[in-house]
């Protein structure tokens, strides 16, 4: 027997009845019929949608949605959300898959939600929109159809789309919701919108730590770097294990341009939590590296990335290797070492090990990418021309955002260097999640004379405060040139009178 | 903390507020037979100078407010003109072009009305139309004719 139940507010299960029927009588104001006998694998999707959502304790959410399969192996909805929540691509994908291999056993709006993230697995785009639209329009108010809408429309910078869902789902009481949407709001750059859901995440969850360690996230993103360490030290205050606060401190110092501050932070962040999940380790020693960058120091900065890379590849992780020394060849003053780096990077996709292939694809394109920015660096045509091919192949054969977006960056760059400031304009406003293709955009701007424009993505580009290694390399020296015009170093082209 | 995915290791940053590419998708009702059309026959319908379908069906053309902001591409494009002069031009031909509120209503009636066709954004889209290839490209593909800012 299949059954579904209807929740409410409260979260609690109050009502069972045979999915059939409950779809086909009113699905418009229903939830989401989810097919499993077991009511222990129900109780454990409230679970992880609790650690998941409201607490982001994903690892403990992981293991929950692991736990309800193991119970229920034909539970397609729950592989299905395993795939969408795995911090493990390997698992991801297996999971993806044995979703749609037990999708006889599901309901058929669940039916419709696994149809939908397997086309977009597949980069068939258009079938996953009309899929997503409508399970939207069948079960606009479930928790779990409004959550998997605002999250892929997040990840496809569909953010107005993604806030929509929320916005339009009536649901005004869910801690997790609140916390997504907000992040979606701060990508939009609305920080009014995005503090006022923080404040009512934070009343909603005040003993749990996530709530302070987001909204410190969001004040650091809006440029409250006071605020914003006052809320990761209240989250650390709540749960002193909570570590994504203590790495949050030292990113935020980072951002601040305390460097040293920021160095002694993410060392009391590793001291103390020696068990790190891999990935979260590797993401933190990356950011201590890029403080190097941030002071001008590439020799100490090498020695700190040669240490990620060479422990990427002891532990057979590929893409990290690869994706450590591309970010060394992006912050190289010497174009020729840039290139050597990028050839280790490349050796490095090509043993793949420990990464899927979709991955390893995105990987090389970023690789490619910074290739030709590289070789249009140290003058050689030929090679920027061969390797956009290259390029170019990779991104005709995929409809993968991040493998076009590396191509649209790397086309821009090249028909800049050109001086073809139209053509690059196309290609660079296809390439706008990256601050090196804005800071080339705002110079094209201004060569063909769009004020306007150039003013509005300045004003983004200086206001971006993500502790990442392209904002180190572009935004400090952006801000203060656009600060002060009369700057002398290589931005002065982005340079703009206020 | 945000949910946090492994791509998200090489996806960088999420920076919305500048401006970024759109996608329209053109859409006709599920028994047109067309499957393709050039952009320059797309640039005849829209400006009124094919008002009718091979098999001889009248072409009725629905589009969002082409001066809005979200509009201008496709306003640009599809009329050769400028936001404000293609919703002049829409009006004075009515009897062929209808201003749609959003984009449900573009579906709506495209779904509903033989010899439709219409303009959306691309994430917009549902099963109850179908999309037409531009210059055989689908607004996924690189090159498209109605994709930019």
């Amino acid at each position: 027997m299949v059954w579904t139940c209807i929740r409410k507010a409260s979260l609690i299960a109050i009502c069972l009845v045979p999915v059939i029927a409950a779809a086909g009588k009113n699905p418009q104001n229903g939830a989401l019929p989810i097919t499993t006998k077991s009511r222990q694998v129900r109780q454990l999707l409230d679970d992880a949608w609790r650690l998941n959502l409201d607490q982001v304790q994903q690892a403990e959410a992981i293991e929950v949605l692991q736990k309800a399969i193991k119970i229920d192996p034909n539970f397609a909805f729950g592989h299905l959300l395993l795939s969408q929540c795995s911090l493990d691509p390997a698992e991801q994908v297996r999971e993806q898959q044995k979703a749609f291999a037990t999708r006889a056993h599901a309901s058929s709006g669940e039916r419709m939600v696994i149809d939908w993230f397997q086309n977009a697995a597949d980069h068939k785009l258009i079938p996953a929109i009309t899929d997503m639209n409508e399970v939207l329009s069948r079960y606009p108010h479930d928790r779990w159809v409004v959550f998997l809408a605002n999250w892929w429309l997040t990840q496809q910078t569909q953010y107005e789309r993604a806030v929509a869902v929320f916005e339009r789902s009536g649901i005004t009481d869910s801690p997790g919701l609140m916390n997504n949407t907000a992040y979606t709001y701060a990508y939009m750059r609305q920080f009014d919108r995005a503090f006022a859901l923080m404040e009512k995440y934070v009343a909603a969850l005040p003993k749990d730590p996530n709530p302070q360690d987001s909204y410190a996230e969001i004040l650091r993103m809006a440029g409250h770097y006071d605020q914003a360490i006052q809320h990761y030290r209240a989250a650390l205050a709540i749960d002193p294990q909570f570590y994504s606060s203590q790495f949050g401190i030292a990113d935020t110092y980072a951002l601040m341009g305390d460097e040293k501050r920021a160095r002694h932070e993410y060392q009391i962040g590793f001291r103390k939590f020696a068990s790190l999940p891999e990935l979260h380790r590797v993401q933190w020693q990356t950011r201590e590296a890029t403080t190097f960058v941030r002071e001008d120091d590439y020799a100490s900065a090498d020695q700190a990335f040669e240490v990620i890379a060479d422990q990427a590849h002891a532990k057979a992780m590929s893409q990290v290797e690869a994706d450590t020394y591309r970010q060394m060849a992006i912050y190289q003053p010497d174009a020729k070492q840039a290139l050597r780096f990028l050839d280790k990077a490349e050796a490095a996709l090509r043993q793949g090990k420990n990464a899927m292939p979709f991955a390893i694809q995105q990987e090389m394109a970023q690789v490619l990418r910074a290739r030709v920015e590289a070789a249009l660096k140290s003058g050689n045509r030929k090679m920027a021309t061969a390797t956009l091919a290259r390029l170019a192949m990779l991104s005709r054969n995929s409809d993968d955002k991040v493998i076009e977006s590396a191509y649209h960056g790397a086309a821009g760059a090249a028909l800049f260097a050109d001086h073809k400031y139209n053509g690059a304009m196309s290609h660079l406003e296809e390439d706008i999640n990256n601050p090196l293709s804005l800071q080339l955009l705002v110079a094209a701007y201004q060569k063909v004379g769009y004020g306007a424009e150039a003013k509005r993505v300045s004003e983004t580009l200086a206001s971006l405060n993500d502790p990442s290694l392209e904002q180190a390399v572009v935004v400090p020296g952006f801000r203060k040139c656009y600060q002060d015009p009369s700057c002398g170093s290589a931005f002065k082209d982005a340079a703009l009178k206020k | 903390m945000r949910l946090w995915r492994f791509w998200l290791l090489i996806s960088i940053i999420a920076l919305a507020s500048t401006a970024y590419a759109r996608q329209f998708a053109v859409i006709a009702d599920t028994n047109n037979s067309v499957i393709s059309v050039t952009s320059a026959e797309l640039v005849k319908i829209f400006s009124g100078h094919t008002r009718s379908w091979p098999d001889g069906r009248p072409v009725k053309v629905i589009l969002r407010d082409p001066s809005s902001a979200e509009m201008e591409l496709a306003a640009r494009k599809l009329f050769n003109m400028s936001g404000d002069q293609a919703r002049a031009f829409a009006r004075a031909h009515s009897d062929m072009i209808t201003i749609a509120d959003s984009d449900d209503t573009v579906i709506r009636f495209v779904s509903t009305t033989r010899g439709a066709i219409g303009v959306v954004d691309l994430y917009s889209l549902t099963k109850d139309v179908h999309v037409l290839k531009v210059d055989d490209k689908l607004p996924v593909e690189q090159g498209y004719f109605l994709r930019g800012n």
